[in-house]
């Protein structure tokens, strides 16, 4: 296969065999992580998973790791990142839950309008809050949120290779009905004598068995978990809830590790300096936020291409990875990755960075 | 060209630019999954008659077959330009962020190479369109089809000329960007030309060889009707493609405008040239499809990386609002426009002056 692939690859344009192949099988292309969702199912009050299949082209990834999904919302194509569980052993069977946040483009397509047989696309997996060493000592799994996601991997894989845990997972949500995975991790817990699972709920009245209630705080912390500065932490959740417990246990516990699912921001103001990261040049900036890129960092010395610097000709268009940029002429923001920013009419609206 | 303009005060061209500004705003707050259809499905098309036409190639023993996938061959190569290519690479669809459908990086079935076509077309004639020594698509360095141009005796075999180079429409594209002329005239080292003959030279091989080797061989005993359908789609594609673009710049009534006029201009006077430089064709829906909506050539200029598509409906108001400017809108059917191209060809190859000094400025004195 891959000899005859190489044999024709100077014949062969993957849009053409992408269209044909796709044709006979959704997922099918000639060289990119496509996956077919192959079952949904609602997990809690707001958060769907969805069961992927992705074709030969994915590497796979570890436990706790995270993948760039990326999906059709309104015609354009957007890409978020998502904690998958793994579901075969190849790697090629997936499964993501995202929960729905309000006013969410990606998570509300996702949740609302996915069904059996869409096709997404995924990018390579990332992230290091995977379990390596191999005399662990005992490890705290804070989760908040969609950041139950990476930690339902983690403990399913050792489940499924039969390690033996040594684990507490203290799992925040609002209410009850938010909660995913419940009667999965119970049951675990029940089969399993190294699994301890607590629920905290912070806007529930009554509670039931094994539920908490609470933000995350010192005392409560201790209380379900007393040997807490012997613990290895991982954290995962919003910002602020990280934020919050990187704080409380950071210095006080053997180890820690987070990862936040941050929100993106975008900066309305076209005041003060951001810093622009050129990768291909691998240079950093710092340029001021109120002038198009192009100027600004033309100021600094470079030369980047342009052509008619005025929004027109797209020769300036170069690929923007993260960030928020503002359209000088008719003042539209855009905080998505692009392929084509066009600097003579954009100004940085957050810290950037460009494939220049 | 000097014809009788209204001239226009800077504040009435200031007013006239918010007015196509605000057009273009309400239009691109419209773009969304309607565009990602449309565009999927002209792919689709062409994607469909290109297999349908080399595959009726293939069985060319019966006459018929051969007629009718030479066309389609021909229609999938035109859609594959036009439509899909030329807009495609004008950034139309970049807001979808299909990596396929990146007009950065797209690539089409024709002997230039799509790098060389977004630097002559999209940013020198885009931006300078119409602009005498700036916008090389005036005449492509070969013909002289404004009496501004410098006459000299070889321009009288221009009637042959032209009829030569709409044939090899798609060869002359393909080196437009090497500017053999200056090369020539020792205004262009060995080196660079070679620098830049690389990539020019490998993509017309792979043209040559995909059109006029693979394919006819694949159809063994056919090689000979599948190799002359192939050449006769591209001489069909070259022939349309040309008439299209010559009708968009080279009617009666466009101006040519003087290299000065680009200095500091406002984006009221900018809009005001791209209408003045250009000249539409009227038609049906499918005639503005195969032209890949080049028939709309002036809000193609004004609006270049809007979903072509779309300028049908924008052209309604762009020719009421150039009414109640004054602003002359020329548009007309293809045979009307056409022969107004095969005139100034013909008119020009002998010795010509301009009628008047050319108005350049639509200022006020
Ligand atoms: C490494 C990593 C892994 C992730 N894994 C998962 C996962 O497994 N499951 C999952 O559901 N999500 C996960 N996320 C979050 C996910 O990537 C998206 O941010 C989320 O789905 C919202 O995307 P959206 O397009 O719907 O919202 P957008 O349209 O991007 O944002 C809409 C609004 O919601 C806010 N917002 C964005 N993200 C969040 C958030 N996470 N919480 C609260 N507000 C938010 C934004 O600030 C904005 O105001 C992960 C994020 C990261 C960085």
């Amino acid at each position: 296969m891959t000899s005859l692939r190489r044999y024709l690859q100077p014949l062969v344009s993957p849009p053409v065999f992408d269209f044909w192949a796709s044709r006979f099988s959704p997922a099918a292309s000639w060289d990119r992580v496509l996956a077919k969702v192959v079952a949904r199912r609602v997990e809690s009050r707001d958060a769907v998973t969805l069961e992927l299949r992705a074709n030969r082209h994915f590497k796979g990834l570890r436990p706790g790791q995270h993948v760039n999904v990326t999906a059709e919302v309104g015609g354009a194509r957007l890409t978020r990142s998502y904690s998958p569980s793994l579901l075969s052993a190849d790697g090629r069977r997936l499964s993501i839950t995202v929960r729905q946040v309000d006013g969410g483009k990606l998570s509300t397509q996702l949740c609302q309008n996915a069904q059996v047989g869409d096709v997404v696309e995924l990018g390579a997996a990332f992230g290091d809050m995977t379990w390596t060493d191999t005399a662990p000592g005992s490890r705290l799994l804070l989760a908040a949120g969609s950041g139950i996601t990476p930690m339902i991997s983690l403990i399913r894989s050792a489940v499924t290779t039969g390690t033996a845990l040594d684990v507490d997972l203290v799992y925040w949500a609002r209410r009850r009905d938010e909660l995913c995975f419940v009667d999965e991790l119970r049951d675990l817990a029940t089969r399993m004598p190294g699994l301890r699972c607590h629920f905290v709920l912070t806007r529930e009245t009554e509670l039931r068995d094994g539920e908490h209630a609470g933000r995350p705080n010192q005392e409560l912390l201790l209380r379900l978990v007393p040997d807490l500065a012997h613990r290895q932490v991982f954290a995962c959740g919003p910002d602020g809830f990280v934020e919050t417990v990187r704080e409380l246990l950071a210095t006080r516990v053997a180890q820690f590790h987070s990862e936040s699912f941050t929100p993106r921001t975008v900066l309305a103001a076209a005041t003060g300096t951001v810093r622009v990261e050129l990768t291909r040049s691998r240079r950093t900036f710092e340029i001021p936020a109120g002038m198009p890129l192009l100027a600004a960092l033309e100021s600094q010395g470079l030369r980047p291409a342009y052509g008619c610097r005025m929004g027109l000709c797209n020769t300036c268009a170069c690929g923007k990875s993260a960030g928020s940029t503002q359209n000088v002429v008719d003042g539209s923001t855009d905080a998505e990755p692009t392929s084509a920013l066009r600097i003579c009419v954009n100004r940085a609206a957050s810290d950037l960075i460009l494939d220049l | 060209m000097a014809c009788a303009t209204k001239s226009l005060s800077p504040a009435t061209l200031e007013a006239f630019g918010a007015e196509l500004d605000a057009l273009r705003a309400r239009t691109v707050a419209k773009i969304g999954s309607e565009d990602a259809r449309y565009i999927r499905r002209v792919v689709k098309v062409q994607r469909y008659f290109e297999v349908a036409g080399r595959v009726l190639l293939f069985a060319s023993i019966f006459p018929p077959a051969w007629l009718l996938g030479t066309l389609l061959l021909g229609l999938a190569k035109i859609l594959d330009n036009m439509e899909i290519g030329h807009n495609v690479m004008h950034g139309q669809y970049d807001w979808m962020r299909d990596p396929h459908l990146n007009g950065k990086t797209y690539e089409w079935d024709i002997a230039g190479t799509g790098d060389n076509w977004r630097k002559t077309h999209n940013f020198k004639h885009h931006t300078y369109t119409n602009v005498r020594g700036m916008d090389d698509d005036i005449g492509y360095g070969l013909l002289r089809l404004f009496p501004e141009q410098r006459w000299r005796p070889f321009y009288l075999a221009q009637p042959l000329v032209a009829i030569i180079f709409a044939l090899a429409f798609e060869w002359g594209v393909a080196i437009q960007d090497l500017e053999l002329g200056k090369y020539f005239a020792g205004r262009k080292s060995k080196a660079q030309m070679r620098a830049e003959w690389q990539p020019v030279a490998r993509k017309m091989r792979r043209q040559i060889v995909k059109d006029y080797v693979i394919f006819p061989l694949l159809a063994g005993p056919f090689f000979l009707p599948v190799l002359a359908g192939n050449f006769v789609a591209n001489i069909i594609r070259n022939l349309w493609t040309y008439t299209v673009i010559f009708c968009g710049h080279f009617t009666a009534d466009v101006h040519l405008f003087p290299k000065s006029v680009v200095d500091n201009e406002s984006r009221g006077h900018w809009y005001w040239r791209q209408i003045l430089g250009s000249s539409n064709l009227r038609g049906g829906k499918l005639f503005h499809v195969m032209t890949g909506n080049l028939s709309h050539q002036i809000e193609h200029h004004l609006f270049p990386d809007i979903p072509a598509w779309r300028y049908e409906a924008i052209a309604r108001e762009v020719r009421e609002i150039c009414g109640r400017y004054g602003i002359p809108y020329n548009t007309g059917r293809m045979s009307v426009q056409f022969s107004q191209v095969v005139w100034r060809i013909l008119r020009h190859s002998l010795p010509s002056r301009p009628a008047r000094l050319p108005s350049v400025t639509p200022l006020a004195a």
